[in-house]
């Protein structure tokens, strides 16, 4: 027997299909931006705070939200990067994504971020590092998930 | 503390990209031997062992401690809390040897990453499919979004970062763990390309492959070995949502809530009272820089209104102690043995075993674990002298 054989390397693939069970509350969530153009929070019984995207429940204080509360379509963008090299199985760079904290909202909400030129980096970073306001635009084709909209950064 | 614990063995495989000549339980073989070796232990002297795999998909064995780690006879369970998953273990470790239900534990971790050849579409998959997984996080992105709010809130720049990825690459040249250390200055960093804006390709950590694995026992079984008593152990968890942690009175998304209250309580457990004076070495569980940065001032190295300074110091390593003499996780960052590996430096360090990477004098250590978005956080303190 060859005492350093070569070296075999199995091939191997993950590929399997799940259907996500959004529930309830983010369903409802969905639908207000599917059919009214309009981001949910719900708001949490014990802090009093507006969270966005909506929940049953609140994470930190493990108290049901009671009321909904409409939010933005303005807000903060908080923190944001740009995503500047290809990555097997994401989308193509440079796209921008970030936290933002609607109009009304007590927590922030990720989601793609436009309206900042990208042929600089640096020079789109030193924009985004302002916390400029931001505005969401719905997609005409709404389909009743996070991607129908995104955000878009204010003009001044 | 109620019974006093020490780490006696330490076994670690050499760290790089892929282990094309072992597999799994091969290469988890070399660094459990070596943990007993060291200890002067047999597998019939541990009452427990303890696994740290984190995100299987990255190996793309499901439950391959299965296999890979449990051995007949032996208790077993699993821990997996992302990037703290091995000081997560250890943490259950002492919970065994302080309830009496064992007196020694072996403490395994291994990372397979190699095996993926698209390692940053599965990290996408460990965030909420509901709301944030469409959205393309990934690790790199995850940590990006929390250095620019550093940026914005301290006036860190893109230099700062690069400085300290520099630093560590310096100081990984003396880590024999290491079959390749990459040596690169701060305009090495600058100059290549952005990953994700203000995370320069340089300074993320690479594709590790590796296991550690370290002996945990009762003072009973101690005997004259060369120990690294354990000092101080605490874990917290945060709440899950990123976006949940921007405003909120106890703190931000970039003050490290968990890792603060976790070092507290190990300082306390530790009789601690001013950490730069008592520690001679922190290993900090950092990816990034920035993430190293963040971790200053929870682990009461500085404030808000001195961590930049801070942090020109510990790039300059004038900050009173040593940081990350390993290179640390921006070396090597084999992801479910990266906080184990951290503790493992520390108990090297205290004992005087860490070969060219050896800080002169060293009598107590702290180690960091994160994991989740930082959601999860430990601190433990090791010391060369008996509590």
């Amino acid at each position: 027997m060859n005492a350093d054989p070569e070296l075999i390397t199995i091939p191997g693939r993950w590929d399997f299909e799940y259907r996500y069970f959004a529930g309830a509350t983010a369903s409802r969530f969905f639908a207000e931006i599917r059919d009214n153009r309009r981001i949910m929070g719900t708001r949490c019984a014990k802090s009093g705070r507006v969270l966005v995207p909506a929940r049953s429940f609140s994470d930190a204080e493990y108290e049901l939200t009671t009321d909904w509360v409409e939010t933005g379509p303005g807000g903060v963008l908080e923190v944001f990067t740009i995503v500047g090299t290809k990555f097997s199985g994401l989308p193509d760079p440079p796209f921008v994504l970030g936290y933002v904290t609607l109009d009304g909202a007590d927590t922030a909400i990720l989601n793609y971020i436009s309206g900042v030129d990208l042929t600089d980096l640096d020079v789109a970073a030193r924009i985004l590092m302002t916390r400029p306001r931001v505005s969401a635009v719905f997609k005409e084709a709404r389909e009743g998930r996070i991607t129908d909209f995104h955000f878009k950064v204010e003009q001044k | 503390m109620k019974e006093e614990v020490a780490i006696i063995g330490v076994g670690q495989t050499q760290y790089r990209r892929q282990h094309s000549n072992l597999n799994t339980a091969e290469l988890v073989r070399q660094a459990a031997t070596a943990a007993l070796e060291d200890a002067g232990l047999g597998l019939d002297a541990i009452g427990l062992i303890v696994g740290g795999v984190a995100p299987d998909a990255l190996a793309g064995i499901n439950h391959l401690d299965m296999h890979a780690i449990s051995r007949p006879g032996i208790p077993y369970f699993r821990v997996n809390t992302g990037g703290a998953t091995g000081s997560s273990a250890l943490l259950a470790a002492l919970s065994w040897i302080h309830a009496g239900r064992c007196k020694a534990v072996l403490v395994v971790t291994v990372e397979r990453m190699g095996h993926a050849s698209s390692a940053q579409k599965i990290f996408n998959s460990i965030f909420d499919p509901i709301y944030e997984k469409d959205i393309s996080m990934s690790t790199i992105s995850m940590v990006a979004l929390r250095a620019t709010l550093l940026m914005q809130q301290y006036g860190y720049t893109l230099e700062h970062w690069a400085g300290l990825a520099a630093r560590n690459s310096a100081s990984s040249m003396l880590n024999d763990t290491l079959e390749n250390p990459r040596f690169f200055t701060a305009e090495d960093v600058l100059k290549s390309r952005f990953l994700a804006w203000p995370i320069h390709a340089l300074e993320a950590c690479p594709t590790s492959e590796g296991a550690c694995a370290v002996v945990v026992t009762a003072k009973s079984l101690v005997g004259s070995r060369k120990a690294a008593w354990i000092l101080g152990a605490r874990g917290l968890s945060d709440t899950y949502a990123i976006g949940d942690r921007l405003h909120r009175p106890e703190g931000s998304l970039v003050d490290l809530v968990t890792l603060r209250r976790s070092a507290e309580a190990a300082y306390r457990d530790a009789g601690i009272t001013n950490p730069r004076e008592a520690l001679d070495v922190v290993e900090i569980q950092a990816p990034f820089a920035s993430s190293e940065a963040m971790a200053y001032p929870a682990l009461g190295f500085c404030d808000e209104h001195d961590c930049v300074s801070f942090t020109e110091n510990a790039i300059e390593q004038k900050a009173g102690i040593a940081i990350n003499p390993s290179g640390g996780p921006q070396a090597s960052n084999p992801v479910s043995a990266t906080a184990l590996i951290r503790i493992a430096e520390c108990a090297q360090q205290v004992r005087g075993l860490a070969g060219r990477r050896q800080v002169d004098g060293v009598r107590k250590a702290i180690a960091t674990g994160q994991g989740g978005a930082t959601q999860f956080s430990t601190a433990v303190i090791v010391g060369n002298q008996q509590p």
